[in-house]
């Protein structure tokens, strides 16, 4: 009974974690769509429910209807791995995330997070790194020319731009002196990490632009001259699973961005709840996500790669450098 | 006045990324605008000019008579040959259409009907919502002709509309002209 009762919180977590992450891409969605609409003056959906509130709920069933394809070509045993494989990381990913300060539920001390590691940044950064895996086996087992193009490029993307991504984090882990997330944000009170690490967030922030493969990095679904990239032959539920990672993705980059440079859930103004202030940060990010998206055009993969190894690289290590001779 | 902004800075602009804020910041502009979009058919319908050539209309004059009289310049003049006049002589003894077909499906609306017209009785109305689904009911005889609507007062309107699936008319409704009608194009941001 009492290994039911220390178990139970974290059971409870992990259900409200996962319920919520499943369920977040439909909100996301609508509110993606809705961006673009008035981007380009439209209203964008309006006819199922209010303002188009159901409408992803709409395409959702329409997506789990359709016809769950699978090309006589293909390795099928890998073809049915793939979705799976590129969905896992994200959500292994938000074990790691904090959420708040500890807080007291029925004279328990509860953690806002799944679990609290020393090497938390460390963690997210090598998971994320094993999405890599689920667009290398969609290319390869869809046995299509379209699809391995794209998921080749995506792969040379994402690792490429790993490298400068985690040397722009190890600024703020100096600053830190941990690379526990609950530490880093600690460590923030005051004065945000924004303000003294502009380049490692200008780093970070478009390096995890190409990670989540968003506009103006999306070379691997470039409609224009790879068809839809690595998930090509993908159809119905398998596809929104690759949908749904992709948007976990940028919520999970979000938060980062948030965690690592805007102070986490520091500086809430006095109404509102820490995780609440903290959620508000991550929408923000989530629509100067979505905002690029629909203003910039797509770089060309040379300058894609270009900027990431002559640009993004040696401002990374750059940063690392003086930082480090400031802290002296 | 993006653009020109961005070639002063030169160089060091671009190191600034100020090439990509002006894009920012334009697009964030559009992101706060009103929308331009009209929601045709079932709210709203945009009422054309007074100028619009639409589906035509035979004018009558105070004691319910038409104004034509069949004098077949309108079909003579009629490039594509769309109108069909037969005249006859009326128990008052004027001359006046028996027949006035006009086959909207031949007919460009190009609007020389109304100008060669001597008696001030064919005109092109407001009226564009002439699809249907069987080509004989695009010729439309006098009668029609009389009923339909004639030109836009309050042109270049958009008014409230509702869609009557399966209803008689052949339009979309649209409620009374003013109150709730407002005009489109004074939403349409100008070229910056």
């Amino acid at each position: 009974m009492e290994y039911v009762l220390a178990l139970l919180p974290m059971l409870v977590k992990m259900a409200i974690v996962v319920g919520v992450l499943l369920l977040l891409p439909l909100p996301l969605t609508w509110m993606e769509r809705k961006i673009a609409a008035h981007i380009q003056q439209r209203p964008g959906p309006m006819r199922v429910g209010w303002h188009g509130l159901l409408q992803p709920l709409a395409d959702a069933l329409k997506l789990l209807t359709k016809e769950d394809h699978i090309p006589a070509e293909a390795d099928r045993r890998l073809f049915a791995m793939a979705p799976v494989v590129a969905l896992v990381p994200p959500f292994l990913v938000f074990t790691a995330i904090p959420f708040g300060e500890p807080v007291q539920v029925f004279g328990t001390e509860v953690t806002l997070m799944l679990s609290d590691m020393n090497v938390g940044l460390l963690f997210i950064l090598a998971v994320s790194g094993i999405g890599v895996f689920g667009t290398i086996l969609a290319g390869w087992a869809s046995n299509s020319k379209y699809a391995v193009l794209g998921s080749l490029r995506s792969i040379a993307q994402m690792i490429s731009y790993e490298i400068p991504m985690g040397f722009s984090v190890i600024g703020v882990v100096m600053l830190a002196n941990s690379m526990n997330l609950s530490r880093i944000v600690a460590a923030q009170e005051g004065l945000w990490n924004v303000v003294v690490q502009p380049v490692g967030f200008f780093v970070f922030f478009i390096a995890g632009l190409a990670e989540a493969q968003r506009i103006p990095f999306d070379l691997p679904e470039a409609e224009g001259d790879l068809g839809a990239g690595y998930h090509t032959e993908y159809s119905g539920i398998r596809f929104s699973l690759f949908m749904l990672a992709e948007y976990l993705v940028v919520v999970m980059l979000a938060a980062l961005n948030v965690l690592l440079f805007f102070g986490g859930w520091q500086g809430s103004p006095f109404f509102l709840p820490d995780t609440v202030w903290f959620l508000l940060k991550i929408g923000f990010f989530v629509w100067v996500f979505m905002w690029f998206r629909f203003t910039f055009p797509r770089y060309r993969y040379d300058q894609l790669m270009t900027i990431g190894w002559k640009v993004l690289l040696p401002l990374s290590l750059l940063n690392i450098l003086v930082s480090g001779i400031l802290m002296l | 006045m993006a653009r020109t902004s961005v070639k002063k800075a030169g160089w060091i602009g671009r190191v600034f990324f100020l090439d990509l804020l002006a894009g920012l910041r334009l697009t964030l502009r559009y992101m706060f605008s009103k929308t331009v979009t009209h929601r045709y058919p079932d709210h709203e319908k945009w009422v054309p000019y007074e100028r619009h050539r639409g589906h035509h209309f035979i004018k009558t004059n105070d004691e319910g008579d038409v104004n034509c009289v069949a004098c077949e310049l309108c079909s003579q003049i009629c490039p594509c040959d769309c109108i069909t006049v037969i005249p006859y002589e009326n128990e008052k003894g004027d001359r006046r259409p028996k027949v006035f077909d006009i086959n909207l499906a031949r007919c460009l609306y190009c609007g020389l009907c109304e100008d060669a017209c001597p008696a001030d009785a064919i005109k092109l109305g407001q009226e564009y919502e002439v699809a249907c689904d069987h080509r004989p009911k695009l010729v439309v005889h006098l009668e029609d002709l009389v009923a339909a609507p004639r030109k836009a007062e309050d042109g270049g309107q958009l008014r409230p509309a509702r869609l009557e699936p399966g209803g008689k008319r052949r339009s979309v409704a649209t409620a009374a002209a003013g109150a709730e009608s407002h005009d489109w194009w004074r939403h349409i941001r100008k070229g910056k």
